[in-house]
C-alpha cells in the first residue's frame, strides 16, 4: 500500500526541482536577437513609486505621448517604437538591474532612465561598459561629460544664469542661499555665488538643510535676522515644501528666487495661495507658458492623460528629447548607436511643435541643450507670469572647461565642478 | 535504505555541521542540498553570463540575510543595523581600491573593508551591549543610526569630502568602482558575470557552513540560550555581553563581506544603502524564509528578491503593495518563516505518509477556522475571547 | 488664513504677540524661546503615539509615520473636498486614525502580543501597503491646507506653529488625564501591569488592549491633523517624523507620559540650540547623540533617572 514514509528519492527529486524551478524563472527569457528587426525598440525608466513618483511619473508620461505620436505618424523611419517602460520604483539598484536587462535582453536603441543625478550616476558604469546610447533629461548641477550620455535638461548654471541676474537688476546685491544639503544643492549654491560675482553681488548667507528636514522656524529666523535683499532657494523633494507655507505664515516676505520650486513638483498648485508669493523661478519650461505651440502641447497631454498632476520642466525634455532621436535616426539612415551618436554631435535643432518651450538646439560637442530660458514669477494668487526670456546656452562644459566629445576628447566619461575652475565658488 | 559508512573525516565534518541548532541534517537533506548546489553551479552555464551576473546580486544579499540570521534568529536581537556595516564595508572598498589603484589595491581593499565593518560592528556593539541598552532599544538604535549614516552621507558633497583622490560624492556616490579583482599587476583575476557568480557562490557556501558549524557547536547553544532567556543564560555562568558582541562583530564581517561584493557587483556605492527601506528588506528576507534557518534566510533573500524584481518589470505600482502582503501574512500565517514551516510539513508527512497526513491537515485546519470564526462572534459557540492573546 | 476659528484667529497672534513682546522687554531671548517650542512640539507629538502603543502596550508600531499620514489625509480631504471648518476636519483625522488603529488591533496585532519583533514586522508590512496604497488610491501628492493664524505681529514666525507648543502640552495633560484620572483609564494599567489579576478582577483585557492601541493610533492621526496645514501631503510623508518619534521613545524611557514629557522637552531644547548654532544636519546628530548617550547611561531612559531622583527624595525623609 502507500509508502510509511517519504522515500529519499522523492526528497532528492522534490529538492532538485525546486531550486530548479527557482533558477528557470531567473535570467528571464533566452538571449536578445540583434535590433536589425522591424521594431525600434526604447527603454524609458522612469519611476511612477517610491519617493520620486510626483516628479517621475510625468517624465513618463511624455516619454509615452511622444512615442505613441510618432507611431501613430508612421514612426521612424517607417518602422513603429516598441517602449520598454518597467518601473525602478525609484530605487538605484532597481535601475541597475533594469538597465542591464534592457541593454543586454531588450537590446534597446536607445534608453531615457532616472529622475535623481544618483540615479545617472548609478546606472552610468552600465552606459559605458556597453556604450549605450543614453538621454538623462532631468535639470542637474551640470558638467557630465561622457561620450554615451546627452543631458537635456537646463543646468543649475543655465537657471541660475537666468534667474539670478534678474534678481540683482531688481532687488539688490545682498544674497542669502538656502540649499538642500547634497550634491544638487551644493553645487547649485556655488553657481550662485559664481554668477553673484560675475554680477557685481555677494552671496552673505548660506544655509545647507538635510533633505529629510521639514521644519523650518530656524532658518526663517535667520533670514529674517540677515534681511538679505533676495533668497536664493534652491530645495529639493516633499518636505522642503513645507518651507513655503511655513514663510508665509511667518510673515516672510523678502524675495525669493529659485531654479527648483514649481516647475518641478508644482507647488504653486498643490500649496494653498499665497504660499508662493513673489518666487522667482529660472527654468526652461514651465506648463503656464502663454505661447500657442505650448497651449497646444499642454492640452495634447491632458487629453492623453486626464488624471495628470502637471506637466512639469523634466518632462518636456523627454518629451522633445524623443523627437530630436527620431531625427537623428532618421539623418544617420540606422539605429547604430555610433552613428547616430555622430549626427547628434553634429548639433541638432529643435523646433517647432517638438519643442513645447521654444526652438532649442543642441551643442554637439558637448551633449548639452541651449535652452530658451525664462524667469517666471508667481503671485499672490498662485498665477504665472513670464519676467524675462532668453535663449542661454551651457557654457561651463563648452567655455570654461572646453572640451570636445566628438573629437579630442571623445573617451571621456566624467563630471567637472565648478569649484575645480573658479575661486568663487570654493569658499 | 543505504547505510553507507561515511570516512571517519567526512563523519567528523558531517557531525559539525549538524545538530539540533540546523533544521536539515539527514543525508536526505544533505544529498538534497548536493544536488541544489549542482544546479546552482550549473546555472551560468545554462542561463549565460548576464543571468548569472544578474543573479549573483541576491547570492550578495544572502551574505546579508545570513547575518542577520544568525545576530536576530539565533540570538533573538533584531538589528537594522547590518545594512549599516554593509554599506560600510562598500564604501571602504570604494575608498581603497580607487586610491591605491590597480589590482593590488583591490587586493589590499578587501579586507580592509571587512575590517572597517568588524570595527564598526564592535563598537557600536560594545556600546549597546555592555552599556545595558535592552534588545527592543537595540532595533530602534541601528535603525536611527542607519538612518543617521545616510542623512551624513548625503550631504558630503562637494570636493572637500574626500578622502585621498576619491570624493565620497554625497547623495550622488562614488561611481566607478572596478569588477571584483585580486592578485598584483600582471598576475591578477578580475571577476564579472560567471566568474563573480561562481566566486559568490562559493562565498556564500563558504559563509553558510561556517555558520553552521558555528550554531551546532557549544558556541552555538549559548546563543541559542541567550535568545530564549538571556537571564537565566548569565545565572548559568554564561558572559552574556561577550557572546552578544561576539556574535554582533561577527555578523558585521559577514554583513561587510557582502557590501564589498555588492560595491564590485554595481561598481557603484551610494547613501541609499542607509536608507529606511534598504535597512528593513533584510528583515523581510529573513522572516519569509525563516530566520532560525540559516538556509531559510538565504532562500527566503532569493525568493524576495527574485519577486520584486519580477513586480517591477510586471506589476509597477503595486509591487510595494505586494511584499507589505506577503509580510504580514508570512508573520500572521506563518511565522517561523518557509523553510521551517517545510521542514515541519516533511516531519509530519514522513510520519503520517502523504494520504494520512493530508486527511489529518485537512480536519485541523477546519477545526482552526471554526474557532476563529466563533472567536469573532460568526457561528456559535462561545469561546472566552482572551484565550488567543498570549500564543509564545 | 483663519479657515474656522473666526475672530479667534485674529486675536491669537495679537496676544502672543504681546505676550512675547513682554517677555522681550524683560531680556528673554524670544527668538530662541520660539525655536524651542517649535522643535519641543514637534517631538512630542510626533512621539506620543508611539510611546502610547509602546509604554502601554511594548508594541513598536512601524508604521506609525503612516498613521501620522492618515491623520494628516483625513483632515487635508475634510477640508478641501468635504468643506468642513479646520478643527473639526482635525477631531476627524484623530478619531478616524483611532477606528482604523482599533481594528488594526483586533485583527493583525492581537495574535502577536509576546511576539514584540513580530508585532514590529507586521507593523511594517501594513506600512508599506498603507504608503503605497495611498499613492495608488488618492495620486502623489494632495491639495494642501493653508496655516491658520498668520504671523506674530513682530516676530517672523507663523503663530500656528507656536500654538502646537499649547496643543501638544494639551495633549500630554488630557493623557495624563484619562490614564490616572478615568475609570478606564486605571482599567487600562491595571491590564499592563499584570493581566491575569485584571481579568480575574472583571476587567475586559481584550477591550483594553483595543481602546489603548486606538488611543495610540488616534494620537498619532492627531499629530498627523496638527500638522497637516503646515506641511506637504504626500503619501511618504510619515517618514519625517520617524527619527525623532523613535529617539524620544528611546530617551524616555517606559513610562508613556512623564518619558515623553521629560525626552520632548530635553530633546526639543537640544535640537533648537544646536540647529540654531551649526544648522540643521548638526541638530538631528545632536538628538542622536544625546538619545545614545542617555541610553549608555540611563537603560531606562530618562523615567530611569526621574525615578532614581524620586526615590533618593523618598530616602532622606
Amino acid at each position: 500500500m502507500s509508502d510509511n514514509h517519504v522515500s529519499r528519492r522523492r526528497v532528492l527529486a522534490t529538492g532538485a526541482a525546486g531550486v530548479g524551478t527557482a533558477l528557470a524563472g531567473c535570467g528571464g527569457g533566452s538571449g536578445s536577437g540583434g535590433s536589425g528587426g522591424d521594431t525600434i525598440k526604447i527603454g524609458v525608466l522612469e519611476d511612477r513609486s517610491g519617493n520620486f513618483s510626483l516628479v517621475g511619473t510625468p517624465k513618463w508620461r511624455a516619454s509615452k505621448l511622444a512615442v505613441e505620436e510618432i507611431n501613430d505618424n508612421g514612426g521612424i523611419m517607417g518602422q513603429q517604437i516598441e517602449l520598454f517602460d518597467p518601473d525602478p520604483q525609484s530605487d538605484n539598484q532597481r535601475y541597475q538591474q533594469l538597465t542591464e536587462r534592457l541593454i543586454q535582453q531588450e537590446d534597446v536603441d536607445a534608453l531615457w532612465a532616472g529622475y535623481s543625478s544618483a540615479t545617472r550616476e548609478a546606472i552610468r558604469p552600465i552606459i559605458d561598459r556597453e556604450d549605450q546610447l543614453y538621454f538623462y533629461t532631468t535639470q542637474y548641477e551640470g558638467g557630465v561629460a561622457d561620450k554615451n550620455v546627452f543631458c537635456m535638461g537646463s543646468t543649475a548654471r543655465q537657471q541660475l544664469g537666468s534667474v539670478v541676474p534678474y534678481m540683482i537688476e531688481n532687488f539688490g546685491t545682498d544674497i542669502y542661499t538656502i540649499a538642500a544639503d547634497y550634491n544638487f544643492g551644493q553645487l547649485s549654491a556655488d553657481w550662485v555665488k559664481v554668477i553673484a560675482q560675475e554680477n557685481g553681488a555677494s552671496v552673505n548667507n548660506e544655509e545647507f538643510i538635510p533633505l529629510s528636514n521639514q521644519n523650518f522656524g530656524s532658518t526663517i529666523s535667520n533670514i529674517q535676522e540677515a534681511d538679505p535683499d533676495f533668497v536664493m532657494a534652491i530645495l529639493v523633494g516633499n518636505n522642503h515644501s513645507s518651507f513655503w507655507n511655513q514663510r508665509t505664515s511667518a510673515g516672510l516676505d523678502i524675495p525669493m528666487g529659485t531654479s527648483t520650486v514649481m516647475a518641478q513638483s508644482y507647488q504653486h498648485k498643490r500649496l494653498e495661495a499665497p504660499a508662493l508669493q513673489d518666487v522667482y523661478g529660472g527654468f526652461n519650461y514651465m506648463e503656464e507658458i502663454p505661447t500657442d505651440r505650448n497651449e497646444d502641447y499642454v492640452s495634447r497631454y491632458y487629453d492623453r492623460f486626464p488624471d495628470a498632476g502637471y506637466a512639469n520642466q523634466e518632462s518636456v525634455n523627454n518629451y522633445f528629447s524623443m523627437y530630436m532621436y527620431k531625427e537623428a535616426v532618421e539623418e544617420a539612415g540606422t539605429t547604430d548607436q555610433e552613428a547616430v551618436r555622430d549626427v547628434l554631435e553634429g548639433g541638432m535643432e529643435v523646433t517647432g511643435d517638438q519643442s513645447p518651450e521654444g526652438d532649442i538646439s543642441l551643442q554637439g560637442p558637448v551633449h548639452h541643450m541651449t535652452h530658451n530660458m525664462r524667469v517666471m514669477r508667481c503671485d499672490a494668487e498662485h498665477n504665472i507670469t513670464v519676467e524675462d526670456e532668453r535663449q542661454i546656452p551651457e557654457q561651463f562644459l563648452s567655455e570654461t572647461v572646453g572640451i570636445d566629445l566628438s573629437g579630442e576628447d571623445s573617451e571621456l566619461e566624467r563630471q567637472f565642478t565648478p569649484t575645480e575652475y573658479y575661486d568663487a565658488a570654493g569658499e | 535504505m543505504m547505510d553507507v559508512t561515511l570516512p571517519p573525516q567526512l563523519e567528523r565534518i558531517g557531525n559539525k555541521l549538524n545538530g539540533p541548532n540546523t533544521l536539515g541534517n539527514s543525508r536526505a537533506f544533505w544529498a538534497a542540498f548536493a544536488v541544489g548546489m549542482v544546479v546552482m553551479a550549473a546555472y551560468p552555464l545554462v542561463q549565460g553570463s548576464y543571468a548569472a551576473g544578474q543573479f549573483s546580486l541576491f547570492l550578495a544579499y544572502g551574505l546579508l540575510a545570513l547575518s542577520l540570521s544568525l545576530i536576530w534568529g539565533y540570538t533573538g536581537i533584531l538589528s537594522f543595523g547590518q545594512v549599516a556595516f554593509f554599506g560600510i564595508a562598500g564604501y571602504t572598498y570604494a575608498i581603497v581600491s580607487l586610491n591605491l589603484g590597480g589590482p593590488f589595491g583591490q587586493t589590499i581593499a578587501l579586507p580592509v573593508a571587512v575590517a572597517a565593518a568588524t570595527l564598526s560592528a564592535f563598537i557600536l556593539g560594545y556600546f549597546m551591549f555592555y552599556g545595558g541598552v535592552q534588545d527592543v532599544y537595540v532595533a530602534i538604535l541601528t535603525l536611527v543610526v542607519t538612518l543617521v549614516l545616510e542623512t551624513f552621507m548625503a550631504q558630503t558633497a562637494g570636493s572637500e569630502w574626500s578622502i585621498g583622490t576619491v570624493a565620497l560624492g554625497g547623495f550622488n556616490g562614488i561611481p566607478g568602482i572596478r569588477n571584483f579583482a585580486l592578485g598584483v599587476e600582471g598576475a591578477s583575476i578580475s571577476l564579472s558575470g560567471s566568474g563573480f557568480y561562481w566566486f559568490v557562490l562559493g562565498v556564500l557556501l563558504a559563509a553558510y557552513l561556517g555558520a553552521r558549524a558555528l550554531v551546532n557547536s557549544k558556541y552555538g547553544y549559548a546563543l541559542v540560550a541567550i535568545r530564549e532567556d538571556a537571564e537565566r543564560t548569565a545565572m548559568l555562568g554564561y558572559n552574556v555581553k561577550r557572546v552578544k558582541l561576539a556574535v554582533f562583530t561577527l555578523s558585521g564581517a559577514l554583513a561587510g563581506f557582502g557590501g564589498v561584493l555588492y560595491a564590485t557587483w554595481g561598481n557603484y556605492m551610494d547613501p541609499s544603502v542607509f536608507s529606511l527601506v534598504f535597512a528593513t528588506i533584510p528583515i523581510v528576507w529573513v522572516t519569509l524564509g525563516g530566520r532560525e534557518s540559516l538556509l531559510g534566510a538565504i532562500i527566503g533573500t532569493i525568493i524576495i528578491e527574485r519577486l520584486r524584481l519580477w513586480f517591477s518589470v510586471n506589476a509597477s505600482e503595486f509591487a510595494i503593495v505586494f511584499v507589505g502582503v506577503i509580510l504580514m501574512t508570512t508573520v500572521l500565517l506563518v511565522p517561523r518563516g518557509i523553510l521551517p514551516a517545510i521542514k515541519d510539513g516533511y516531519v509530519f508527512f514522513s510520519k503520517h505518509g502523504l494520504r494520512d497526513g493530508l486527511e489529518r491537515g485537512r480536519t485541523t485546519i477546519q477545526t482552526r477556522l471554526q474557532a476563529k470564526l466563533a472567536s469573532l462572534g460568526i457561528g456559535g459557540s462561545e469561546t472566552p475571547p482572551s484565550s488567543e492573546v498570549v500564543r509564545e | 488664513m483663519t479657515s474656522g476659528f473666526g475672530a479667534t484667529g485674529l486675536l491669537t497672534p495679537l496676544i502672543i504677540g504681546d505676550v512675547l513682546g513682554a517677555l522681550d522687554s524683560i531680556g528673554v531671548p524670544v527668538v530662541q524661546l520660539l525655536q524651542m517650542a517649535d522643535s519641543i512640539a514637534f517631538i512630542t507629538l510626533a512621539a506620543i503615539g508611539l510611546t502610547v502603543i509602546f509604554g502601554m502596550m511594548g508594541v513598536i508600531n512601524l508604521a506609525h509615520g503612516e498613521f501620522i499620514m492618515m491623520g494628516a489625509y483625513i483632515t487635508t480631504l475634510s477640508v478641501n473636498v468635504v468643506g468642513l471648518p479646520l478643527p473639526v476636519a482635525m477631531v476627524l483625522g484623530a478619531l478616524g486614525t483611532a477606528a482604523f488603529g482599533a481594528i488594526i488591533e483586533r485583527t493583525i496585532v492581537r495574535r502577536l502580543y509576546g511576539r514584540l519583533l513580530d508585532s514590529m514586522i507586521v507593523t511594517f508590512g501594513l506600512g508599506l501597503i498603507l504608503t503605497q496604497g495611498t499613492r495608488i488610491i488618492f495620486g502623489n501628492s494632495l491639495q494642501s491646507i493653508g496655516t491658520p493664524f498668520g504671523e506674530v505681529p513682530g516676530y517672523t514666525y507663523s503663530a500656528y506653529r507656536v500654538l502646537l507648543l499649547f496643543a501638544a502640552i494639551a495633549v500630554l495633560g488630557g493623557a495624563y488625564l484619562v490614564f490616572t484620572r478615568t475609570e478606564f483609564g486605571i482599567q487600562a494599567r491595571a491590564t499592563i501591569q499584570d493581566a491575569e489579576t485584571a481579568r480575574a478582577m472583571g476587567v475586559d483585557t481584550d477591550r483594553m488592549y483595543t481602546v489603548t492601541f486606538a488611543i495610540g493610533s488616534g494620537l498619532a492621526g492627531l499629530t498627523g491633523a496638527l500638522y497637516a496645514p503646515s506641511a506637504t501631503i504626500v503619501p511618504g510623508m510619515g517618514q519625517s517624523f520617524l527619527v525623532e518619534s523613535f529617539v524620544t521613545v528611546v530617551t524616555g524611557g517606559s513610562t508613556v507620559l512623564l518619558g515623553t514629557t521629560l525626552a520632548g522637552g530635553v530633546l526639543g531644547t537640544i535640537d533648537a540650540i544646536f540647529s540654531n548654532l551649526y544648522g540643521n544636519f548638526i541638530g538631528q546628530i545632536a538628538l542622536l547623540l544625546t538619545a545614545i548617550i542617555v541610553i549608555r547611561l540611563l537603560p531606562d531612559g530618562l523615567t530611569g533617572l526621574a525615578h532614581t531622583v524620586r526615590d533618593k527624595l523618598g530616602e532622606r525623609q
